[in-house]
């Protein structure tokens, strides 16, 4: 270590340094603060925000399909509005909710738990952001001018192409990709970056909390698995129709397998992208209600790294009926039932935590126990369709529908609301009431089941997806109809979370530091945090920072109050190698977003935007990086040559 | 324009009547390729309901295990014992994963090996929102073409031969076999067999736009000697017109948009746009498993496809109730 | 915890201003070049896939794709690597006037290059909506036309940075990172212009 260590009564900030870095890093006031902001928690908070309203704004759409199918030949809902309505679910809980809340709530978490100040580029930070917010209510504007796109959230070639979906429609869904896929690259990058190169002195490689290493996992399946699906959506799919390209056109050497094997190539790592943030909740939450370390934790962090790795290894078992060769489906038959058994291992060491343990079952508990549930459930319905035979009956029927909810919510959303309800205190200082908690939980629970599980059954009795109606001698109107009850149930359990939420803002106990005993670093610091973070950067002395802190635990001195600088530390085991400044509000960002915004809906008409787009970003580009003045040699360097 | 009114409720009414319960359900085979698929299935919720019950069992377990400790149980021999148990559970995972590996494997295998050379082949083209179904032989005047309806005999193989007009679509008859997708640019092909007579219900499974949902078809499997006498049939011209009204609904046919999109056999309307009609009167249903094959529907359908079905692509046809009573007259007649 | 002897972690001494794997710009760099480059990897294996639909590559009457302008411009791209490795050394030294120096030459020769790439585009002898091997060839090297010219203006825009003055000692490892960023463009051509203008002839 190149710097001293030292015994020194002194060294830490006196009252007018403290005073210094309050000014220095507090954010500027006002709505032009607020558009030029690049505080991490700043950024993550209102990407959380946005996040959760497409999450309503997708479960409106849910709740439509669910009372358009309550019975059979029902008028609710034209054919066309229908197909507009289920392709926005799924195109928003999955583009404009999953990987954006689960990458949101990593930006305002992962510095706080590595003990840093923000994160790697605050900018870009931003700019993800905005880009994230134009795709979105680009979406949204399009849909409700009756310009919604109605092809599926899969948009599968031919019907997506040209020639079966004139109008914009399919447009609109390929360039909300385009944002959403920047965005999600982005946050992947400062994550990466954030926890390799920005861990608090001492915060070795075997000290990295599980959440943290979760979220590092999944940024690198978001590095690998994104670029497929901007491939076959910005460069394939939004120019075979803008200017008559030909990739997915058979009649001119093109195929609409390709489509199908870039998207899944894309859409089965994506689910492992929302869930294994999720898994990363799970296990820093366990041991803080159970009041007891984790059991296996190394195991813990291999069965995530090798989720990572076998979910690129799925992608077909999205196709086992396009009468692909028999030995290739094999092969993903076992990579499909070889991942579950490292999500066993999980499964495995989280039972046997809470069973060595003393669990307290506050509301965080009780939603990670629902998620076991559901998630056991979900992953054995995953298993069956693992099997090709079986498969090519229950494809594309409600089977999976009842499978894919139960892991999207038992695995993804359940833990999501463990995580709201644990981390609520952090974010806003006040804590959520946990009666309300209790009914939340159990309305959601017994609604997710009434909802979901029904449809098991209305799919081996042959319902098909995507079907706005059906008739009444097909037998399933009563199935469905217990589904659309549910589905009232979930309703009703969201809205009361809402309410907690207000009434908490509004008259919540204070939360204090650490509310639940916890054992992270984010804990270690006030609710909500100042902004930056940590007075003095802590140093880490174990794998479960607060539990473990010896009582001469160190903390990090000698950085300048009066700069926003961040400590770099080595890849491997933290060592201090380098201070960083890091760059001060900016509105550049969010004009450089507005650039790409243009760019991208005036792709949708004209060729000529991938010209005039980039050519209107160069100036806030250069402006963005231009250093604005000459600033005072900093201290301890040779002098720049003349 | 109350005519089309009076004869959607009657359509209605008669869909309930007609139709009865439709048996979709993958669990109820009635052929060797769905038996299996069955049989894998029961396997898959068995074992899978045991290794829930037993996964939530323990969960439960620990709950209430942990609920009532005072202390927490840790330390090394603390975590060598528990570690013992997680490998245990590990193991018996993987075992009961590489069974059904195993099992999967080799009822896929058996699926697949039921090609045979001289089974009944059809071959099944999907339009947005029909099937077009062509008996395929040797002998060119073995074969016709026919839509929405499949006849096949029991107890003998049949090859699907499956294409795609447009978009994707994905061939599905629950009781007989898994589905297999309809890609343009591919034939993909899947065989079966029918080992009991009935009428087996068949849906489009992959999403194909506006009418996804009413894209139905029928696999009715008849006795040899009545699917002989089918087949016969099918293989024939349409019937001349027996008498006036008929001659006239055929002229309807030939003189207004009807010829343009569909073929008559023995006619000149000889158009490939829309389903062949040749035997029309010979088949169950109307526009793809949406209606009972009736006057009244038939009439309705005919009139106002787009209050039907909306978005289908068969145009609203405003014809005089003499000219329509002539075409339907006409139309029943081509059994 | 002011008030209790404190044990601390004094950093005042690290330096401000890093090169290469200790600097947080390099991790960013190489974390955009990973998604670039896979997305590349995937164009090509489109391209590939692709190839499996036709009996000839390129298919039908279509001509091969030339050689002699895709190859003079990768000898450009493979030729500004010099300048930019001299560029890098300089920077490493904190050498402003050698910065600018090989800097500019390193943004002329990448200026070439860009107006070469839509000399390569007409080599390809198909135009993108023709088939699926125009459509797919013109993606590639399209695809690879917007890094090389991104890598000119980084570069024009660093070099003016330090011709201004505006320049600041952290500047420095920016224009190292930009050497490394057109090493892999350069790199990256090569394995695209084997792909793509010799495939055909091999495939």
């Amino acid at each position: 270590m190149s710097s001293t260590e030292a015994r020194v009564p002194a060294g830490l900030l006196n009252p007018a340094e403290r005073e210094l870095m309050e000014r220095t890093w507090r954010p500027r006031r006002g709505l032009w603060g607020w558009l030029i902001a690049t505080d991490h928690k700043s950024i993550a908070t209102r990407y959380i925000i946005t996040a959760f309203v497409f999450f309503l704004l997708g479960g409106i759409e849910a709740f439509m399909i669910r009372l358009q199918l309550a019975r059979p030949e029902n008028h609710l809902l034209d054919p066309d509005q229908y197909n507009q309505i289920f392709t926005m679910h799924g195109t928003t809980m999955m583009f404009l909710f999953g990987v954006p809340i689960q990458l949101a709530v990593a930006l305002y978490l992962v510095p706080l738990m590595v003990g840093t100040r923000n994160v790697a580029f605050p900018r870009l930070n931003a700019l993800g952001y905005w880009t994230y917010v134009i795709g979105g209510l680009f979406l949204y504007v399009s849909f409700f001018l009756n310009t919604g796109p109605d092809a599926g959230w899969f948009a599968y070639v031919p019907l997506a192409g040209p020639q079966f979906s004139a109008g914009k429609r399919v447009d609109v869904w390929a360039q909300m990709v385009t944002f959403t896929e920047i965005a999600a690259l982005t946050a992947a990058v400062e994550i990466i970056v954030t926890v390799l190169k920005q861990r608090a002195p001492g915060m070795s490689l075997n000290r990295i909390p599980i959440y943290v290493w979760a979220v590092l996992v999944t940024s690198f399946l978001v590095l690998f698995a994104m670029p497929s699906v901007a491939l076959a959506s910005t460069a394939m799919l939004a120019m075979d129709r803008l200017v008559g390209t030909h990739f997915f056109n058979p009649a001119e050497g093109g195929d609409p397998l390709l489509w199908q094997h870039l998207f899944w190539f894309f859409g089965h790592p994506e689910v492992y992208i929302m869930f294994i943030p999720a898994t990363g909740y799970v296990s820093d939450i366990i041991p803080v209600f159970a009041r007891r370390k984790m059991v296996g934790h190394t195991a813990l962090v291999l069965s995530l790294v090798a989720t990572g790795f076998v979910s690129f290894g799925l992608w077909v078992h999205h196709m086992f009926t396009t009468g692909l060769p028999q030995l290739g489906q094999s092969f993903f038959t076992g990579a499909s039932l070889m991942i579950a058994i490292p999500s066993g291992v999980q499964i495995f060491c989280w039972i046997a935590t809470l069973w060595a343990g003393r669990p307290r079952f506050d509301t965080p508990l009780l939603f990670v126990i629902g998620f076991i549930v559901l998630f056991v459930c979900g992953g054995i319905t995953g298993v069956m369709i693992a099997s090709v035979p079986f498969d090519q009956q229950a494809h594309d029927t409600y089977f999976i529908v009842a499978h894919l909810h139960y892991v999207q919510m038992g695995a993804f959303v359940f833990p999501l609301f463990a995580a709201f309800y644990y981390w609520f205190p952090k974010l806003t200082g006040r804590l959520l009431s946990e009666r309300m908690g209790k009914w939340n939980f159990w309305l959601f629970f017994i609604g997710v089941n009434v909802t979901f599980f029904p449809q098991h059954f209305l799919g081996l009795m042959g319902m098909t997806r995507r079907v706005y109606t059906y008739l009444p001698e097909t037998g399933w109107g009563p199935l469905n109809l217990l589904s659309t009850i549910g589905a009232v149930m979930i309703a009703v359990s969201v809205v009361l979370f809402i309410a907690n939420v207000v009434r908490s803002l509004a008259a919540g106990l204070p939360a204090g530091a650490d509310p639940w005993g916890a054992h992270t670093l984010e804990w270690d610091t006030a609710s909500p945090p100042p902004p930056y973070n940590f007075a003095h950067i802590p140093v880490v002395d174990g794998l479960y920072p607060l539990w473990e802190r010896s009582p001469d635990a160190a903390v990090v001195t000698g950085m300048a109050a009066g700069k926003r600088q961040v400590l770099v530390t080595s890849v491997m085991d933290a060592e201090p190698e380098s201070i960083y400044e890091h760059p001060g509000p900016s509105i550049w960002p969010l004009i450089v977003a507005l650039t790409i915004g243009v760019t991208f809906i005036f792709g949708i008409f004209t060729p000529w935007a991938f010209l005039v787009g980039p050519a209107l970003m160069f100036a806030p580009l250069v402006l963005w990086f231009w250093p604005r003045r000459k600033e005072p040699r900093e201290r301890g360097f040779a002098e720049e040559p003349a | 324009m109350r005519l089309p009114r009076a004869l959607l409720a009657l359509t209605a009414a008669a869909a309930l009547a007609a139709c009865g319960h439709r048996d979709l359900s993958a669990l109820d085979p009635a052929g060797p390729q769905a038996g299996r698929i069955a049989a894998l299935t029961w396997y898959l919720v068995i074992v899978g309901s045991a290794v829930f019950v037993v996964t939530t069992g323990f969960l439960l377990y620990a709950l209430w295990r942990g609920g009532r400790r005072v202390e927490n149980y840790s330390g090394e021999a603390a975590e060598r014992h528990i570690h013992r148990w997680i490998y245990g559970a590990v193991g018996v995972t993987t075992l009961i994963l590489l069974v059904t590996l195993i099992y999967d494997f080799t009822t896929g295998r058996a699926l697949a090996s039921f090609a045979e050379p001289d089974a009944l082949t059809i071959r099944v083209t999907g339009h947005q929102w029909w099937w077009q179904v062509q008996y395929i032989d040797p002998v060119p005047s073995n074969r016709f073409e026919t839509a929405n309806e499949i006849h096949v005999p029991v107890g003998r193989r049949v090859r699907i031969e499956v294409q795609a007009a447009d978009v994707i679509h994905s061939f599905w008859v629950p009781n007989l076999h898994g589905k297999v997708d309809l890609i343009p640019g591919y034939t993909n092909t899947t065989y079966f067999r029918a080992d009991r007579a009935g009428v087996y219900h068949g849906r489009c499974a992959e999403f194909c736009g506006y009418q996804h949902a009413r894209m139905d078809f029928l696999v009715i499997a008849d006795p040899p000697a009545q699917f002989a006498a089918w087949y016969r049939n099918q293989l024939r011209s349409a019937p001349a017109p027996a008498d006036s009204v008929q001659q006239a609904g055929q002229q309807v046919f030939l003189s207004t948009r009807c010829a343009m999109c569909h073929t008559v056999r023995g006619t000149e309307a000889g158009s490939r746009v829309g389903p062949d009609l040749t035997h029309l009167a010979s088949r169950t249903t109307l526009a793809a498993g949406t209606l009972p094959n009736i006057r009244g529907s038939l009439g309705g359908w005919v009139l106002d496809p787009q209050s039907i079905k909306p978005g289908a692509y068969m145009p609203p046809n405003p014809l005089e109730p003499d000219e329509l009573h002539a075409l339907l007259s006409y139309l029943e007649s081509l059994k | 915890m002011s008030t209790r002897e404190q044990k601390v972690l004094d950093v005042s001494g690290l330096p401000t201003v890093v090169f290469g794997p200790k600097a947080l710009l390099w991790w960013g760099t190489l974390g955009f070049i990973v998604i670039e480059g896979f997305t590349l990897v995937l164009a090509v294996a489109s391209y590939l896939y692709l190839r499996q639909n036709e009996f000839s590559w390129p298919p039908g009457r279509t001509p091969n794709p030339d050689l002699l302008i895709p190859t003079i411009s990768l000898a450009v791209l493979l030729v500004t690597t010099y300048p930019m490795y001299r560029a890098d050394r300089a920077a490493k030294e904190f050498d402003r006037a050698g910065v600018i120096r090989w800097l500019l030459i390193g943004t002329a020769l990448s200026g070439v290059a860009c107006v070469l790439r839509w000399f390569d585009l007409l080599a390809l002898n198909v135009r993108w909506d023709t088939h699926a091997y125009g459509s797919a060839a013109w993606m590639v090297v399209v695809m690879h036309a917007t890094l090389i010219v991104l890598d000119f203006f980084e570069c024009l825009v660093l070099a003016a940075m330090f011709m201004t003055g505006r320049a600041q000692k952290k500047h420095y490892p920016d224009v190292s990172d930009a050497a490394g960023y057109q090493y892999y463009i350069s790199l990256t051509w090569l394995v695209l212009y084997l792909i793509i203008y010799w495939g055909p002839r091999v495939l």
